[in-house]
C-alpha cells in the first residue's frame, strides 16, 4: 500500500491572549491510501487539529506534512484551496450544511466550485443522495432533516467531487448511537467499495475499535500511542 | 466557479434577505436618482439657454458692417460715411476686435454680399434690411420694424417650427409673418387667427406709388410717419406719399428668428416680410434716413448698400476662421461664438456642482452598500468558511460579493433613473403650468438624455463595486477553520 499522508514532527502553535498553544507538538505518523485510521484522543489533545491540517483547511507551524506527495506546509492558500477541492472530502460533527440550501444544491455546491456544469452536478448529486438513502429527500432544506440525514447529506457533498481521501471529524458527535453506526457503516462501505481512505476523530473508544483498522492515540499534542500497526 | 454560478450564487444571496436587499437598493436609487435629478436639471437649463441662443441664429452668424474707423467718419462726413463707407477713409479699417485684418475698407453693397456669399465655409450672407411701417388691423395700429427675412432661413430655427401657417412662398410677396408675442398684440385672444388675414403696411414714399399693383396711395397721415414733417424740411425736392399695402399674415413663428444677431429685439419687432420685398421698400421709403439722404444728395443713383450683413456659416466652429476671412476683405466682423464658449463653460461647472450636490445622497447610499454586506459577512460567516472548505477560492468568494454589490448597484441604478425622471418629469410640469399661467413659453426644465442614463446606471454599478470592495475582500480573506468555529 502506498502513502497518501505523511507527517514529520509536524507542530502547529498559535497564540490565545499571552499563551502559546501548542495544539500539535511534533507529531511524525503515515497513513497509507485504502486505510481507515481513527484520531483518538482526550478534549485539547490535537486530533482535531491534526485533521483539518491533513484538510488544508489550516496550515502548520513547522515540520513537514506530505498529503499526496504534496508538502501542505509549504503550500499558499490558493493551493490548498485546491487540495480541499480535489483531494479531500471533509465532514464535520455539526454537519456545517448551508442552511438556505436544499439537500441537493448542498451536495452540487462543490461541485459549483470545481465548475462541473449545472446538469452534470444536478445529476450526480442526485445520484449521491440517492447512495446514502437520502433519494426522496433531495429539495429537504438542512433543518428539514434529522441529524443522521444531515450527515449522510455531508458524506454524499464529501463525495461529490470524487476524493480519494475522507476526513471526518467526530461524524457522529452528534448523533445517537443507532444513526451512528448506520453512518460509520456508510463511511467503511465507501472504504470496501470505492478503496477511499478514511480518517476520522473520535472521543469514542469502542468506536474507534470497531471502526477503524487502525487508531492513533494523541495526548497533548503529541502522538501518544499507535494500535493495529 | 463560472460567471453564470457566480450570478445565480449572489442573485440567491440577496433573495434570501429580502428586506435589507430592499432598503439598500432603496437607498441606492435615492442617491441615483437625486444625481440625475440634478445633473439633468443643469442639462434642461444648458438646453434652454443654448437652444434659445442657437434658435435664434447668433452662434452660426457673423455679423458684418462696413469697417468702423471713426476718423474715416469724420472726414468724410456723414454723406461719404454713409454712401461710400470707408473707401474714401485712409484704408485703415480694424475690425470689432483686436485682430488687425490691414486691408482697405470697403463698401458693403450687393457686390460685397455676393462676394461674402461665395467665401468657403459660408452658408448664406444677406443684408439685414429693417423698414419702419405702420401695422393697421382693425381697430389696431402700431408702429412696427418689418425685419427683410431671406428665403434661406426657411429651414432653420423657428420657421422649420412654423407655431402656425407657412413660411413665405416667393421671396417678392407681399405676405408677412408675425412673431407669436407680435400677433398676441394685435389680436390677444386668437393670435393664430391670424393667419390668412390681411395687414395694413404703411410708408412714407418718396416717389409717391406704391412698388406693386397692390398697393394704394393714402391721403392721410400716419401718427407713425411723419411725411409733411420730411416734406416740409425739403420742399420742392420730392414728393412724399404715404403708400398702403395690403399684407396677408402667411405665418406665427414661436419667436423671431434672428436674420442679424440684434433682430427679434426692442419694441416694433415681430413683423418679418421677404428680404426682396423689405429692400425694394427701403429703396423709397422716406422714413429711412440712408434713403432720404440719398434722395436728397443729388448725385447718381448708386448701389444700396448696408449697415449690416449677416454671413451665416455651414459649421458654427469656423466662424472664427470666416470672420478673419471677412476682416482681411475690409469690413468689421464678429460672432458671438466667444459669448457660446463662456456660457459652455459657466454650464460645465453649473453642472459640477450639481453633481457634486446630488453625489452627497449617493455617497451617503454608497456607505449602506458597505454596511450591508458587511453585516451580510458577520451573518454569513460560517457559510463562507463552508464555501472555503469544500473548495471555494478566495475568488470565488469575492466575485460573490462583488457580483451581490454590482446587483444592488445595477438594480439601484436603474430604479434611480426612474425616480430622477419622474421626479423631473412631475417638477417639468408643475413649472410649466405655473410658467404658462403666467404666459410663457412651456419649457423642459430637466432633461434625460442617453448618455446621463448610462452615466447614471454605469456610475451607481461603479459605486456599489467599490463599496462592496472592502466587504468582499475581507469576506474572502477569512481563515476557513476560523469562519467554521463562528456562531
Amino acid at each position: 500500500m502506498s502513502t497518501l499522508i505523511a507527517t514529520t514532527n509536524l507542530k502547529k502553535h498559535y497564540q490565545m491572549g499571552q499563551t502559546l498553544v501548542r495544539a500539535l507538538d511534533g507529531v511524525s505518523v503515515t497513513i497509507d491510501e485504502g486505510e481507515i485510521v481513527a484520531l483518538v484522543g482526550p478534549s485539547g489533545s490535537g486530533k482535531s487539529t491534526l485533521l483539518s491540517l491533513f484538510a488544508g483547511l489550516d496550515q502548520a507551524t513547522d515540520g513537514t506534512l506530505n498529503v499526496f506527495g504534496q508538502n501542505l506546509a509549504a503550500m499558499t492558500g490558493a493551493d490548498l484551496c485546491l487540495h480541499r477541492r480535489r483531494n479531500v472530502g471533509v465532514i464535520f460533527q455539526s454537519f456545517h450544511l448551508v442552511p438556505t440550501m436544499s439537500a441537493l444544491e448542498n451536495v452540487a455546491l462543490s461541485m459549483m466550485f470545481a465548475g462541473v456544469p449545472r446538469a452534470v452536478r444536478d445529476a450526480r448529486a442526485r445520484t449521491l443522495l440517492e447512495s446514502v438513502g437520502l433519494g426522496a429527500r433531495q429539495n429537504h432544506r438542512p433543518r428539514e432533516l434529522s441529524g443522521g440525514e444531515q450527515q449522510r447529506v455531508a458524506i454524499a457533498r464529501a463525495l461529490a467531487n470524487e476524493p480519494r481521501l475522507i476526513l471526518a471529524d467526530e461524524p457522529t458527535g452528534n448523533l445517537d448511537s443507532r444513526t451512528s453506526r448506520e453512518i460509520m457503516d456508510l463511511l467503511t462501505a465507501l472504504n470496501a467499495r470505492e478503496r477511499k481512505t478514511i480518517v476520522f476523530v473520535t472521543h469514542d473508544a469502542p468506536l474507534a475499535a470497531r471502526y477503524a483498522q487502525r487508531t492513533i492515540a494523541l495526548f497533548d499534542g503529541s502522538l501518544a500511542v499507535e494500535t493495529g500497526v | 466557479m463560472t460567471v453564470n454560478d457566480t450570478v445565480h450564487l449572489a442573485l440567491r444571496n440577496l433573495r434570501q434577505a429580502k428586506l435589507r436587499t430592499a432598503l439598500t437598493i432603496l437607498g441606492v436609487s435615492i442617491g441615483i436618482a437625486s444625481l440625475c435629478g440634478m445633473v439633468s436639471l443643469g442639462v434642461g437649463l444648458q438646453d434652454q439657454l443654448t437652444g434659445q441662443f442657437l434658435q435664434s441664429g447668433v452662434f452660426d452668424a457673423i455679423t458684418v458692417t462696413p469697417a468702423a474707423d471713426l476718423r474715416g467718419v469724420m472726414a468724410g462726413g456723414p454723406f461719404v460715411a454713409r454712401g461710400r463707407g470707408l473707401a474714401g477713409g485712409d484704408g485703415r479699417g480694424r475690425g470689432a476686435d483686436s485682430r488687425p485684418p490691414a486691408a482697405p475698407a470697403r463698401d458693403l453693397n450687393d457686390a460685397a454680399v455676393d462676394e461674402l456669399r461665395a467665401l468657403s465655409g459660408v452658408r448664406d450672407a444677406y443684408p439685414t434690411v429693417n423698414v419702419p411701417v405702420q401695422v393697421t388691423y382693425g381697430n389696431f395700429s402700431e408702429s412696427f420694424t418689418a425685419n427683410g427675412v431671406p428665403m434661406s432661413v426657411r429651414d432653420e430655427g423657428a420657421f422649420r417650427t412654423m407655431t402656425a401657417g407657412a413660411f413665405f412662398a416667393h421671396d417678392t410677396d407681399s405676405a408677412c409673418l408675425l412673431s407669436l408675442a407680435a400677433a398676441k398684440r394685435i389680436n390677444e385672444q386668437d393670435p393664430k387667427a391670424l393667419v390668412g388675414k390681411e395687414l395694413t403696411l404703411s410708408y412714407a414714399s418718396s416717389r409717391g406709388t406704391a412698388p406693386d399693383s397692390g398697393g394704394a396711395p393714402a391721403s392721410a397721415a400716419s401718427p407713425g410717419l411723419a411725411p409733411e414733417a420730411v416734406g416740409a424740411a425739403l420742399p420742392g425736392l420730392m414728393q412724399i406719399q404715404r403708400v398702403s399695402i395690403t399684407c396677408p399674415v402667411v405665418g406665427i413663428v414661436e419667436r423671431e428668428v434672428g436674420t442679424g444677431p440684434f433682430a427679434g429685439r426692442g419694441g416694433g419687432a415681430g413683423l418679418m416680410i421677404p428680404l426682396t420685398r423689405a429692400k425694394a421698400i427701403e429703396r423709397e421709403n422716406v422714413t429711412s434716413v440712408q434713403a432720404l439722404l440719398r434722395q436728397t444728395s443729388g448725385t447718381s443713383p448708386r448701389p444700396a448698400s448696408y449697415q449690416m450683413v449677416t454671413v451665416k456659416v455651414a459649421e458654427a466652429k469656423a466662424t472664427l476662421e470666416v470672420e478673419d476671412k471677412i476682416k482681411t476683405m475690409g469690413f468689421s466682423a464678429f460672432s458671438l461664438t466667444d459669448a457660446l464658449e463662456g456660457a459652455k463653460r459657466v454650464f460645465i461647472i453649473l453642472d459640477i456642482v450639481l453633481s457634486l450636490i446630488g453625489s452627497i445622497a449617493l455617497a451617503v447610499s454608497s456607505l449602506g452598500i458597505v454596511n450591508t454586506m458587511v453585516m451580510s459577512i458577520l451573518e454569513r460567516t460560517k457559510e463562507i468558511g463552508i464555501m472555503k472548505a469544500i473548495g471555494a477560492s478566495d475568488g470565488d468568494i469575492r466575485r460573490i460579493f462583488l457580483v451581490e454589490a454590482s446587483v444592488i448597484g445595477w438594480i439601484g441604478g436603474i430604479a434611480g433613473v426612474a425616480l430622477g425622471w419622474l421626479v423631473g418629469r412631475a417638477i417639468n410640469i408643475g413649472a410649466n403650468i405655473y410658467i404658462e399661467s403666467q404666459g410663457g413659453t412651456a419649457a423642459t426644465l430637466f432633461l434625460l438624455p442617453w448618455w446621463l442614463v448610462a452615466g447614471a446606471l454605469g456610475f451607481s454599478i461603479l459605486v456599489s463595486v467599490v463599496a462592496g470592495s472592502y466587504p468582499a475582500n475581507r469576506a474572502a480573506r477569512l481563515e476557513p477553520m476560523h469562519a467554521l468555529r463562528h456562531e
